[in-house]
């Protein structure tokens, strides 16, 4: 793109003329870029699709939270007199040892009428009352066995700590040697690899999908332009880089919005439920995962495009961009495959290291200087495939009859 | 002015455009005429820098055409079309704004033009549901949205209804009289014998004239038709005179000159009566047969 700006112009009406050519000049990619994004965000199957993904994930969360969790444990607890107050208080601080959050809220009756009036109201959960040497847990209906067996160690350990002392020794002395540690060689407790192996396979699965459908949208909107044959018209208003920019950039921005959109409501969904411990680390990875989606997406961004210039109809592109596709679906499967130094060295191969990488990050065994690395090879190579990507493209966009060979794109003048 | 100096593009071994040099002034419009496959559309191509010749280059008012200069020209490929699922309005709006046209402008021209040329009900429909007659006025439409400093046509006239061509032919004659120069190719000769300045004849990649058609006609061999009302056979027997067709009272022929002519048609009168004394002028399609056979 030259326009030369040092020309004087000489009336007014060049003037006009000059600066318009000059706005165009500049910035024509920009216009391509935002027919992309009007085309794709008045498309109502896009929207419905998008719209349809998101509720379903919401959906996911929303059932785990339902289901399965239901927030922090939380019980209310009658009682009629201070020594099941003091037992409740060992309860709560027994369940707050793995969740913090719970809590065990005391109600303090008059009598056993009165509490059993507050159960029958279902204000309450159960009401602790003594009887006899020990003590009882009346419920209305169904018990609770969370509750059950907090109360019951409660009163264990609260009679047990009082029988210690009338015998003239402590608890923990009755205690000591009783206690079983646990030791994990793998480093990570059950659990929370769990999550990490779900995370992972969510953010490959969310690549390969974003990919895929959005690689087949640049080289569909490239071959509906050689199709319809407004592509010349184009092709002599701007120049043929500022066209393939403009969709690149266009469906890159698609891909990421509609990315970071899942992912801002798969983190959103997930304080909804027991998994919220895991939210700083599942945030820390998403971060990381982005620019690993970005130039994983750009690294195939223009190859995708010279597919759709090879192909001359709609019918052509499923040929055209079958190679695309295998190396996706390789991607996917592979990377979800790999183990041990496979995985290591599979996490920074381009591409694959958009699968990989974020999920080495997930579970532990990836530093942070691995990433960048892993980034910065993605990027020497995205301007690989972009060179070759463009030189595909220029060459075999105006040919509008047939397919166009690998061959006679790569060394057709143009 | 635009002029192309020593254009050509060779494809293997097929040197479609062969060192191909001709002007188009500002203000006037040039007829670019020649068969299927004589190099027409190569060399337009290569004049928008859609194609990169192989030598040769073109210039816009005396310097080579930049990138810049080309944005500025208004173009209708051979192979044309517009987005099929795309409102025509926001589809000229949007090639508007490519040729450098704020979204404004570009709205309202293309708004205008579609009124000109009677889409004015049909802003918000698709191409695709347009008839093929009124596509090709939006195509026509995108050609000349951006003001273009000049037009480069390819076949503008091909597949247009008489009320479509004299709208066009019209238009042309509005972007002339600003000072654009146009170049247009054509297969429908007497519409370029009627409207164009001047002419390209291509043959084979190469220019084999070129000029007015006043001076393509110039070297053209004087000719007439002689009707009489008496029988026309004594005409054989004039010096000076080559009989080319005689049919009863009818006779074409060619006269070695002027006053040959005349002193033919002199005797005529004094033998009989004369229907008819006719310079024929050589029609387009005539001279382009020439020149293509040479």
């Amino acid at each position: 793109m030259s326009t030369n700006t040092s020309l004087k112009p000489e009336t007014s009406v060049e003037t006009g003329a000059v600066t318009a050519a000059e706005s165009a000049a500049k910035s024509p990619w920009a216009l391509v870029a935002l027919r992309e994004l009007q085309v794709k965000l008045t498309d109502r199957n896009f929207l419905l699709g998008t719209g349809v993904t998101i509720l379903l994930v919401g959906a996911v969360f929303a059932l785990q939270g339902f289901l399965l969790g239901g927030g922090p444990p939380s019980f209310k607890v009658a009682v009629t007199d201070t020594a099941a107050t003091t037992v409740l208080t060992q309860a709560e601080q027994d369940l707050q040892a793995s969740d913090p959050e719970a809590s065990v809220d005391v109600v303090e009756v008059a009598d056993t009428a009165a509490a059993e009036a507050l159960l029958t109201d279902e204000e309450v959960h159960g009401a602790l009352l003594p009887a006899g040497d020990g003590w009882e847990l009346v419920t209305n209906g169904e018990t609770d066995s969370q509750m059950l067996s907090v109360i019951t160690d409660a009163v264990r350990t609260t009679a047990l700590q009082q029988n210690a002392e009338a015998a003239g020794t402590s608890l923990d002395a009755l205690t000591v040697g009783t206690t079983v540690e646990t030791r994990d060689l793998s480093g990570g407790d059950e659990q929370s690899r769990f999550v990490a192996w779900i995370a992972g396979f969510a953010m490959a699965m969310l690549f390969y999908m974003a990919a895929i459908m959005f690689g087949m949208a640049i080289a569909n909107s490239v071959v509906e332009e050689k199709q319809s044959r407004i592509v010349e018209i184009l092709a002599a208003a701007i120049p043929v880089r500022a066209l393939l920019t403009g969709k690149v950039v266009g469906n890159t921005v698609l891909a990421f919005g509609q990315m970071a959109l899942l992912g801002a409501v798969a983190l959103v969904g997930l304080t909804f439920t027991d998994y919220d411990q895991y939210l700083s680390m599942l945030t820390e990875a998403f971060l990381w995962y982005i620019p690993f989606f970005v130039l994983g997406f750009l690294a195939l961004a223009c190859v995708w495009a010279a597919a759709g210039a090879m192909a001359s109809r709609t019918e052509d592109l499923q040929s055209t961009t079958m190679p695309l596709t295998m190396v996706l679906v390789v991607v996917f499967i592979v990377g979800l495959s790999l183990d041990g130094a496979a995985k290591v060295i599979g996490s920074f191969v381009p591409v694959l290291s958009t699968i990989l990488m974020p999920m080495r990050l997930l579970d532990g065994s990836a530093q942070w200087w691995e990433a960048v690395l892993a980034l910065g090879i993605t990027a020497a190579f995205c301007l690989l495939t972009i060179g070759a990507g463009t030189r595909l493209y220029r060459r075999s966009l105006l040919q509008t009859s047939g397919r166009v060979s690998l061959k006679a794109a790569w060394s057709g003048g143009e | 002015m635009l002029a192309v100096h020593g254009l050509t593009r060779q494809y293997g071994e097929l040197r479609a455009v062969d060192n191909v040099t001709f002007e188009v002034p500002a203000g006037k419009m040039i007829g670019f005429v020649g068969g299927n496959g004589a190099g027409k559309t190569t060399t337009m191509r290569m004049i928008m820098g859609v194609l990169a010749p192989t030598a040769g280059e073109v210039s816009w008012e005396g310097r080579p055409a930049s990138p810049g200069d080309r944005t500025r020209f208004g173009y209708m490929p051979e192979e044309r079309g517009l987005y099929p699922k795309q409102p025509v309005l926001d589809q000229l709006t949007y090639l508007g704004r490519l040729h450098g046209m704020t979204q404004r402008a570009a709205h309202g021209r293309a708004k205008e033009l579609l009124e000109r040329f009677g889409l004015g009900e049909r802003l918000k429909e698709k191409v695709e549901k347009l008839s093929l007659g009124n596509q090709q006025r939006a195509q026509i439409i995108a050609s000349v949205l951006g003001d273009p400093v000049a037009l480069i046509l390819d076949e503008p006239f091909s597949g247009l209804d008489p009320a479509a061509v004299d709208q066009m032919a019209d238009l042309l004659r509005e972007h002339t009289s600003t000072g654009v120069p146009v170049l247009f190719s054509s297969h429908q000769l007497e519409l370029v014998d009627r409207l164009c300045d001047g002419i390209v004849v291509l043959h084979k990649g190469k220019v084999v004239a070129q000029g007015t058609s006043e001076e393509l006609r110039g070297n053209a061999p004087l000719r007439y038709v002689l009707s009489l009302t008496g029988d026309a056979g004594w005409v054989r027997g004039v010096p000076g005179i080559r009989v080319l067709d005689l049919d009863g009272g009818t006779v074409d022929l060619e006269p070695d000159s002027e006053e040959v002519a005349q002193r033919l048609l002199a005797e005529a009168v004094t033998r009989g009566g004369v229907r008819e004394f006719t310079r024929v002028r050589p029609s387009l399609s005539e001279i382009y047969r020439e020149v293509a056979a040479a």
